[in-house]
């Protein structure tokens, strides 16, 4: 076994420009249903490049700056439309049944996105330095201790910041990196076969009824 | 049975695109939109309470929830496991298995202490504290259980005024500490650090956690019974929306009245959620977006195209 082959070939694929660069896409994943997923990753990118901004400027800047304050501002609406996106991508991807033909992976790692993204925006929440972060702290607090994981203390603003602005960000935007490479690998998933698809295919007998109900879907 | 393999189309053709400006378009869409949207609407924004404020406002609060931390009859005096040896928050077994992360004995770390540090400034703290340590223990119980009781009947008049009774020192010494939070040096007397350099607010919090946060957030709805996770306190902008499941989950009767009501709530909501995570390897729920028939929307152009025949809406 020769790791640095097996690497090559994993990481050929992932960082090819067909993955990352496509000129050409199926005809069927088209108009605003299929912005949604790109529109999540625009608020992702919005999320760093304000986030970054506010990080460089140190934690009380917006609370005594006014262009702090629009900054922050800007990260508050991307968080929503983050999320907004985001569950709007999670709903056309759920009634696509989107991991059809080999994408349960891909879906995973999408609602994976969605499960890291809670604690993300929840750190968030506690660096605002107002009764909303006081409150959320003392809130969250019982429900991790209750779960054993006092290790995440709600109370330490040191600690929520650091996972605020790079471990959680970190872990997030390599999930949804990988994500994006999968959905680009595997091909967005085409629709669902007619029954008479299917029947040209021989996936299913004509005659036998309840096995054609089974599998036909288009109609 | 479920088809994965039989259960896409082969019928399509690939259409010329341009992916980097299909990127930067909606990266430009979504950077107006949130720009225009913090220079309209800002966002919101609470002041915090500060432990000076409440200590002005309601003093008397203020020494009850101070009492609480001496007698260790208060939320966090008695809280256990990650913070102490108390039973009263203890949920359940892993929170017990976890131990003591970070210890907070509030009698000491919230009391004594911040006395001590303001009886630096004011000597007469020195001389209250002195008598209640030469004290044994059952006589410091006798005086903080009196007190205790008579705060109950107790008024403010630029001090707390309280039936006459034996108290020992104690009432001294809560004066002297509704001084300390009244100057606004109570903060920084919770909040100590091993280093200097001070990123953790953990005791402030714990101090103020009981009723003064309570008291405010019960106005603002931002309490669990009152949907409060997902609220946001300054209406209409928009919460934390995306707890709405969890949030849900603690208005169930059941959950919000067990002794486990955060573990129960949080642990349902994610296992609701890993329904979802797997819910391509769930038999039924696999099959179930090809039964809702929403993709005859979403694919509706292609439906047309390929399948007029067949396809009927």
């Amino acid at each position: 076994m020769n790791l640095t082959v097996i690497l090559r070939q994993k990481m050929g694929q992932l960082f090819s420009l067909d993955t990352w660069l496509p000129t050409e896409l199926p005809e069927y994943a088209t108009g605003f249903m299929y912005t949604l997923g790109s529109l999540t990753a625009s608020s992702f990118v919005m999320l760093l490049l304000s986030g970054i901004v506010m990080a460089a400027n140190g934690p009380q800047w917006w609370t005594i700056s006014g262009i702090g304050f629009f900054v922050r501002g800007v990260h508050f609406w991307s968080v929503q439309a983050f999320f907004f996106f985001m569950v709007m991508h999670l709903l056309r991807v759920f009634f696509s049944g989107a991991w059809r033909g080999g994408r349960q992976r891909t879906w995973l790692l999408g609602t994976l996105a969605l499960l890291i993204a809670v604690p993300t925006a929840f750190t968030g929440y506690l660096m605002r330095g107002d009764f909303y972060s006081q409150w959320n702290a003392v809130q969250a607090k019982d429900g991790l201790n209750a779960l054993g994981m006092a290790w995440f203390n709600t109370l330490n603003a040191g600690q929520m910041y650091g996972l605020h602005v790079i471990v959680f960000p970190f872990v997030l935007g390599y999930i949804i990196a990988v994500h994006i490479a999968m959905v680009r690998i595997k091909g967005v998933v085409p629709p669902y076969p007619t029954h008479e698809e299917l029947k040209e295919q021989g996936a299913i007998k004509p005659l036998n009824k309840k096995e054609g109900q089974n599998v036909s879907s288009g109609r | 049975m479920y088809h994965p393999d039989v259960d896409v189309t082969h019928r399509y053709k690939y259409a010329p695109a341009d992916f980097v400006k299909h990127l930067l378009s909606t990266t430009v869409v979504v950077a107006i939109l949130t720009m225009t949207l913090s220079a309209i609407f800002h966002e919101p924004v609470r002041p915090a309470i500060k432990i000076n404020q409440y200590a002005k406002q309601h003093p008397v609060e203020f020494v009850r929830v101070a009492m609480g931390d001496l007698d260790g009859k208060g939320e966090i005096a008695d809280y256990g496991p990650p913070y102490n040896h108390g039973t009263r928050m203890v949920q359940d077994f892993v929170q017990k298995a976890v131990g003591i992360l970070h210890p907070v004995y509030p009698r000491q770390a919230f009391v004594l202490k911040p006395l001590e540090y303001a009886s630096v400034l004011n000597p007469n703290i020195k001389k209250y504290l002195n008598r209640f340590n030469e004290a044994s223990r059952a006589q410091q119980k006798i005086w903080e259980n009196n007190y205790a009781h008579a705060l109950s009947h107790a008024h403010y008049n630029g001090a707390i005024v309280v039936p006459p009774g034996s108290y020992g020192p104690v009432p001294g010494m809560m004066q002297g500490l509704l001084q300390l939070g009244q100057s606004g040096l109570m903060t920084g007397a919770l909040d100590r650090s091993p280093a200097d350099y001070q990123f953790d607010n953990q005791n402030s919090l714990l101090f103020l956690q009981g009723r003064p946060l309570h008291h405010a957030a019960s106005k603002l709805e931002l309490k669990g019974n009152q949907w409060g996770i997902i609220h946001e306190e300054n209406a209409p902008f928009p919460g934390p929306w995306w707890m709405t499941i969890v949030t849900a989950i603690y208005q169930i009767p059941f959950i919000s009245h067990a002794s486990a009501a955060d573990a129960m709530a949080l642990g349902s909501g994610m296992i609701l959620f890993l329904f979802l995570m797997f819910a391509p390897w769930i038999p039924v729920l696999n099959r179930l977006p090809r039964y809702l028939g929403v993709h005859r929307l979403i694919w509706r152009d292609y439906y047309k195209k390929y399948h007029a025949k067949d396809f009927t809406m």
